[in-house]
């Protein structure tokens, strides 16, 4: 297992936001999380990733070590890189600054001689500079290098977001909710970036996502939460066919074709 | 497409001999350049007191570009930097009259020392943000004054006398002109070394704690470790032009030259010339100090206007001059693109853009 979560809880106050929750995921899988808004997709990353402490009794493992105490970065450092739903790309920066924020923990050199500015430090920024580019060039985005982010459009922040995950080399690629707001021409191209991201570095993926056509059609095993619980985990098939998905979605009251009819449209 | 993409941008960035020539130099090349021009200055100026204003100037360079640092580009609003300098000023006052230490050793130790002082003040970011961290830094500043004007050995109200001038060889540079020399090239590797170190990934790494902290903590970036940084160093810089206000003649030092009012002036260097951009701080040193000295009979009137100019410039340049010179860049880079995308929609007719 590349990522081996046990027993994650996460209560805000007296709100249970995630109850005792697993999650394991194998090297080399693309798995899809989804579940009703609210029902604790977006803690269950932000819990993996570092940006909240679980609840004590939980454990994750990453790549074979113990990372349930570590803070983001440490966390991002050990290759788990993950987007915001919100995007977070920073905005008053140039997009090939943000390609190289993301590249930060793999940057080879030390404070002391960016200070003196030695031929070192210059030699290095032009390498990963140029690194950077290219990866810039397979997401589409090399013409934009030096423009602020905050000047991209809203499909194009989605891919630089998507880049400057890229750019730390993951092993563990962490997308929350990729494709929100985007037209479905734009769907497209980004799960096909996605899916092209993967196979050339051998990522493993982990997709939140609520157009359930995206899920359906590129992950192999999706797992279920509603309440901050998850209520179910299998293949696409089986997850269409499930009682306690079906209700989640859509209310207990629905009739079973509705229902059918719906998850089939999908 | 793409890879052509990468050409193209590889081509711009090779053309034109001359800038690859001195891109090839070692970055500090310009800068000895603009040491060997800045060196006639003291001939050209009319008497003693203009060479003053100059070093003067030169002080406050090193100021605003160390708070521009901390500010402009870690985004830490801080106001304590005024004591920072005061830290620097008595403590290389206290080591070359106490210790007997001379000017080239007490100018490093006292930027040690204010560099450790800043990160005490870095400390409250950890945990506090714009306005409140402003009142923290503030309520360090202030208790920085009252210690030094409530303090015996340091003058106390009555200020510090007899802080000796820096001299080689038994030679003393006591006087404004031969500080100048001390002074200008200090004010350029000042500029030197923010701009290494803001071009490298350090200085990537304090915009993106500035703009997002979350942001950058999940792309790697140990935030703590990036403000304290930012903290140490502009405290270095604050250190180094204290230690200078402390031995430019006539060697006093007061606690009144490190009120709220001081900072409100260091601020508007800052705020004017452009937050988070380097030239801005030199800009906004250069045009505040003379404003300062040209209203000096007007003293009494300084915070009222100093403070609509800061209030005036936030509504309606809020990036002060640099930002204005920056957006032009930008808008230039912005037409080049869509000028290369037409054409190549041009050349290739029926082809996606």
């Amino acid at each position: 297992m590349l990522l081996e979560a046990r027993n994650l809880t996460k209560r805000f106050g007296g709100m249970t936001a995630l109850s005792k929750v697993d999650l394991c995921v194998r090297p080399g899988e693309v798995r899809g999380i989804i579940g009703p808004n609210g029902s604790g997709k977006s803690t269950l990353f932000n819990v993996i990733s570092g940006v909240y402490r679980p609840e004590p009794g939980a454990s994750i493992v990453f790549n074979g070590e113990d990372i349930t105490d570590r803070e983001a970065h440490e966390i991002a450092r050990r290759g788990v890189a993950r987007t915001f739903q919100l995007l977070r790309i920073f905005t008053g920066m140039s997009v090939l600054e943000n390609m190289l924020i993301g590249h930060h923990s793999l940057i080879g050199y030390g404070s002391a001689s960016a200070v003196v500015g030695s031929r070192k430090v210059w030699a290095e920024e032009r390498r990963v500079r140029a690194e950077m580019m290219e990866l810039l060039a397979f997401i589409g985005l090399a013409d934009y290098a030096d423009m602020p982010a905050g000047e991209l459009s809203g499909g194009q922040r989605r891919l630089l977001a998507l880049g400057r995950a890229m750019a730390m080399k993951p092993k563990l690629l962490m997308l929350d909710e990729p494709a929100a707001g985007l037209s479905p021409v734009n769907v497209d191209i980004l799960l096909n970036t996605v899916l092209a991201l993967k196979n050339r570095f051998g990522l493993t993926v982990i997709i939140i996502e609520h157009i359930l056509k995206v899920v359906m059609e590129t992950c192999e095993i999706v797992s279920v939460l509603e309440h901050g619980e998850k209520i179910a985990e299998g293949s696409p098939a089986e997850i269409k066919e499930d009682h306690r998905v079906i209700e989640a979605y859509l209310g207990k009251e629905m009739r079973d074709e509705e229902v059918r009819a719906f998850l089939q449209s999908a | 497409m793409a890879t052509e993409a990468v050409r193209n941008a590889e081509q711009t960035a090779q053309s034109g001999v001359i800038a690859s020539t001195v891109g090839s130099l070692h970055p500090i090349v310009p800068w000895i350049i603009a040491w060997l021009c800045l060196l006639p200055v003291p001939f050209f100026l009319m008497n003693t007191y203009t060479q003053f204003v100059v070093n003067v100037i030169c002080i406050n360079i090193i100021l605003a570009v160390g708070l521009n640092i901390v500010k402009g580009f870690a985004g830490q609003v801080t106001v304590g930097h005024i004591a920072l300098a005061a830290i620097g000023a008595y403590a290389s006052a206290v080591f070359s009259t106490k210790l007997g230490l001379p000017f080239w050793v007490a100018l490093p130790a006292a930027m040690l020392v204010t560099g450790f002082a800043g990160a005490i003040v870095g400390i409250p970011s950890f945990r506090l943000e714009g306005a409140y961290l402003a009142l923290a830094t503030l309520g360090l500043a202030e208790s920085v004054r009252i210690v030094i004007s409530g303090t015996e050995w340091l003058g106390a109200g009555i200020g510090y006398e007899g802080i000796p001038p820096p001299s080689i060889g038994g030679v003393s540079l006591g006087d404004h002109r031969s500080y100048y020399y001390i002074t200008m090239p200090l004010a350029l590797l000042g500029l030197y070394f923010s701009f290494s170190i803001l071009s490298s990934d350090i200085g990537r790494a304090f915009k993106a704690l500035r703009e997002d902290p979350l942001a950058a903590a999940a792309s790697g970036v140990n935030v703590r470790k990036y403000k304290v940084i930012a903290f140490v160093i502009s405290a270095l810089y604050a250190g180094c032009a204290g230690s200078l206000q402390a031995h430019m003649s006539p060697g006093f030092l007061h606690p009144n030259s490190y009120t709220i009012t001081e900072m409100v002036t260091l601020l508007l260097m800052v705020v004017f010339g452009g937050i988070g951009h380097i030239w801005g701080g030199v800009i906004g040193a250069i045009v505040v100090t003379i404003i300062d000295d040209l209203t000096r009979d007007y003293y009494q009137y300084r915070m009222a206007m100093f403070g609509s100019v800061i209030v005036l410039t936030v509504m309606f340049m809020p990036r002060g001059i640099g930002g204005i010179i920056d957006d032009m860049i930008v808008r230039r880079r912005f037409k080049a693109i869509r000028r290369r995308r037409a054409e190549q929609a041009a050349a290739a007719p029926g082809g996606e853009a």
